[in-house]
C-alpha cells in the first residue's frame, strides 16, 4: 500500500508530460516539420522515425502519389547507414515508376550487395541504363553481378545480356548468351524465344541504302521512295515531277527553249526533280531509323517483362 | 494485492499515454497541415492532411482530413485527384452534413475538371439522398453544369426554383427571370450553323459556305483563288498550252475547290463552338452575379 502511494503521485506527475506531448518537432531541409513520438537524433532520424516515415512513404507510393513520396524521400536523413539501401532502392523505384529512368538508375545501382533487394535493384538499374541508350554501362552492371550458375537469376542475366547485345547489334555477343537460353523458367521462356526472333529479324533485315534510293529516284522519280517502303509518297512524287515535266515540255513545244516562261517552268521542274531525289534518300534513312527503333522497342519490352514477372 | 495494483496502474498509464499521444499526434498533423495551407504551401499541406488521414483510426477525423486535403489539391488545380481522393469517404455514415459536403466537393471537383456528366450525376445523388437542399452553392453549381451542357430550358426552370428561394416578392423573381431571358434572347443564344449545310453551299457557290459559317472574308479569298486558277487555265488553254493549263490552272483550281468545301465545314464547327463558349461565359457570369447577390 505504501508502495502504491509512492508510485501513484509519480504516475500522476508523468501523465501531463505525456499528454502535453513527449514529442519533438524538428525542421528538415525543405522546411517541412517532422513530427514523431520519439526525439530526433542530432545526426538524423531515429530507427523508429525512419520506420514510420518509410511506412507512410510506401503507403503513398502504393496509392500512386509518387511526387509526394519522392518529396518525403528527399527530406529523409537517417541517423546511420542502415537505411541507406532502403532509401536508394525506394527513391530509384519511385523514379522508375515516374519513367525518370536516368535518375532511377543512379539510385538503384547505389544499393549495396548486402541488401535483400540488391539483385532487383541492379537488374532494373541496368535495364534503365539500357533504355536510356547506355548499353555499355548496362552491360558492365550486369557483368559485375556474380550469380550462381543454373539458377533463375543467372538465366535472367543471360537474357538481359543477350538483349543488350541485340540492342548494340552485336550478333556474335548475342549468340554467346543465346547458347545458354534453356526455356526452363516460365518467367522468361517466351521472351527467350522472341529474342531469337528479334535476332533473326535484325540479321536478315536488308539494310537499305540511301544512295540506291537516290539513284532510283534519279532514274524514275518516286521509285526511291517505293524502294524505301513508302509507295504512296513515291506515286505522289512521280505525279508531281511528271506533271511539271509535261508542263515544261508543253511550253517548250510552243515557245522554244529561250522563252522565259519555259525557263521558269523548267527551273521549277528541276527543283522538284532534285528535291525528289534528296527526299528519297531521306525516306530510306527514315525507314531504316523506324525499323531500328521498332526493333529496339521490342527488344527492350522483352527484357523488361521478365524482370517484372520475376521481381514483382 | 499490492503488485496487482501497481501492475494495473502501470498498464493504465501506458494505455493512456499511448492512446492520447496517437490522438495528439493526429491533431498535430492536422494543425500542421492547416498552418501549411494558410502559408500557401498546398503541396506540403496535402501531404500532411494525407498523413493525418493515414494515421487516424477515427472515421470522422479521416473524412475531415480528406476534405481538407481536397481543399489543398483544389488550390493546386488537381481537381481530378481531389475527386478521386474524396471517393474514399463516400462510405462514411457518421454525419449527414459531412456526407453532403463530400458529395458536393466531389461534384465541384468534377465540374472544375471539365467532367460535367460526373458533376451532374453527383448532384443527382445529392438530390436523391438529401432531397432538394436550399443551399446557394448547390443552386449555383447545378446552374453552371447546365450552362456547360447547354441545357437552356432546364436552366430556366432551375432559375425559377432558385428565385423562389432567393426572393419573397414576385417583382424580384420576375426581374431575375427577365434578366435571364434578355441575356438569352437579347445577346442571342448562338445560332448553330450546320457544318454540312456550309459544305453544301461551298460546293454549289464557291465561298458561300464560309460566309454562311460566319467568315465572309475567308469565303471571298477562296472564291477569288478559284476564279484566278480558272482564269489561268483559260488563258493557257487559249494560247494552246493545254497540258500547262491543266497542271497550272485546273490543278490549283481543284485544290481550292475541294479545300474550300472542307474549310467551310471546319469554319462552321469552329465558329459554333466559339460563339457557344462566349455565350456560356456570359451565362456563367450571370449565375455568379445571382449567387453574389444572394450572399449579400
Amino acid at each position: 500500500m505504501r508502495f502504491q502511494l509512492l508510485v501513484l503521485p509519480l504516475i500522476l506527475c508523468m501523465m501531463p508530460m505525456a499528454l502535453s506531448g513527449n514529442t519533438t518537432l524538428s525542421l528538415d531541409k525543405s522546411g517541412f516539420e517532422v513530427f514523431s513520438d520519439m526525439p530526433v537524433d542530432s545526426v538524423g532520424y531515429s530507427d523508429l522515425q525512419m520506420r514510420e516515415e518509410m511506412d507512410f512513404i510506401l503507403y503513398l507510393v502504393g496509392r500512386g502519389d509518387l511526387d509526394e513520396g519522392l518529396f518525403l524521400l528527399e527530406g529523409l536523413r537517417p541517423a546511420g547507414e542502415k537505411w541507406r539501401d532502403s532509401l536508394n532502392y525506394l527513391t530509384g523505384w519511385v523514379l522508375y515508376r515516374q519513367k525518370n529512368l536516368d535518375a532511377s538508375a543512379g539510385f538503384l545501382l547505389s544499393v549495396s550487395c548486402e541488401s535483400p533487394v540488391y539483385h532487383k535493384s541492379h537488374f532494373f538499374g541496368a535495364y534503365n541504363l539500357a533504355h536510356t541508350g547506355d548499353h555499355a554501362g548496362a552491360g558492365a552492371v550486369l557483368s559485375s553481378m556474380s550469380l550462381e550458375r543454373g539458377k533463375m537469376l543467372a538465366a535472367m542475366k543471360r537474357l538481359q545480356l543477350g538483349g543488350l547485345a541485340l540492342l548494340a547489334r552485336d550478333f556474335d555477343g548475342y549468340s554467346v548468351q543465346a547458347r545458354h537460353f534453356s526455356g526452363q523458367y516460365h518467367v522468361m521462356a517466351a521472351e527467350e524465344r522472341r529474342m531469337e526472333q528479334h535476332h533473326a529479324g535484325l540479321r536478315d533485315a536488308p539494310g537499305k541504302s540511301p544512295w540506291i534510293g537516290g539513284l532510283l529516284s534519279a532514274a524514275v522519280p518516286g521509285l526511291g521512295r517505293v524502294y524505301a517502303g513508302k509507295s504512296a509518297e513515291g506515286i505522289v512524287g512521280f505525279l508531281y515531277v511528271a506533271a511539271l515535266g509535261l508542263t515544261s515540255y508543253d511550253i517548250y513545244r510552243g515557245t522554244g527553249a529561250r522563252n522565259p516562261l519555259f525557263i521558269l517552268s523548267a527551273s521549277v521542274t528541276g527543283v522538284f526533280y532534285v528535291g525528289n531525289i534528296l527526299g528519297s534518300a531521306t525516306a530510306v534513312r527514315r525507314t531504316n531509323k523506324e525499323f531500328n527503333h521498332e526493333m529496339d522497342q521490342r527488344i527492350l519490352f522483352d527484357m523488361h517483362i521478365p524482370l517484372r514477372n520475376a521481381f514483382n | 494485492m499490492k503488485w496487482t495494483s501497481v501492475f494495473c496502474l502501470t498498464c493504465t498509464f501506458l494505455c493512456a499515454t499511448l492512446s492520447t499521444e496517437k490522438v495528439h499526434g493526429r491533431d498535430q498533423w492536422f494543425q500542421k497541415a492547416d498552418s501549411l495551407y494558410v502559408a500557401g504551401a498546398w503541396f506540403e499541406a496535402s501531404i500532411a492532411y494525407e498523413r493525418s488521414y493515414y494515421l487516424s483510426e477515427n472515421a470522422l477525423q479521416r473524412v475531415l482530413a480528406n476534405l481538407a486535403k481536397a481543399e489543398a489539391l483544389k488550390q493546386m488545380g488537381e481537381y481530378s485527384k481531389a475527386h478521386d481522393d474524396l471517393q474514399r469517404s463516400l462510405a462514411f455514415r457518421g454525419s449527414e452534413s459531412l456526407r453532403l459536403e463530400v458529395l458536393y466537393q466531389m461534384a465541384l471537383c468534377a465540374y472544375m475538371d471539365g467532367d460535367d456528366a460526373t458533376a451532374r450525376s453527383l448532384l443527382l445523388q445529392i438530390l436523391h439522398q438529401f432531397g432538394p437542399i436550399p443551399q446557394q452553392r448547390i443552386f449555383l453549381l447545378k446552374g453552371l453544369v447546365m450552362v456547360d451542357q447547354a441545357r437552356w430550358d432546364d436552366l430556366r426552370q432551375h432559375l425559377e426554383v432558385w428565385a423562389d428561394e432567393l426572393y419573397d416578392d414576385n417583382a424580384a423573381k420576375d426581374s431575375l427571370l427577365t434578366a435571364f431571358d434578355v441575356l438569352k434572347m437579347g445577346d442571342g443564344l448562338p445560332r448553330v450553323r450546320d457544318p454540312e449545310r456550309a459544305r453544301l453551299w461551298s460546293a454549289i457557290i464557291p465561298g458561300s459556305g464560309q460566309a454562311f459559317a460566319g467568315s465572309p472574308g475567308w469565303g471571298a479569298l477562296n472564291a477569288i483563288s478559284q476564279l484566278a486558277a480558272l482564269t489561268g487555265f483559260g488563258l493557257l488553254a487559249w494560247n494552246g498550252y493545254y497540258i500547262a493549263g491543266v497542271v497550272a490552272g485546273l490543278g490549283p483550281f481543284q485544290s481550292f475547290y475541294f479545300g474550300g468545301i472542307r474549310q467551310a465545314g471546319e469554319l462552321a464547327e469552329q465558329n459554333n463552338s466559339s460563339r457557344l463558349e462566349r455565350f456560356q461565359t456570359a451565362m456563367g457570369e450571370f449565375l455568379l452575379d445571382v449567387a453574389r447577390q444572394s450572399d449579400q
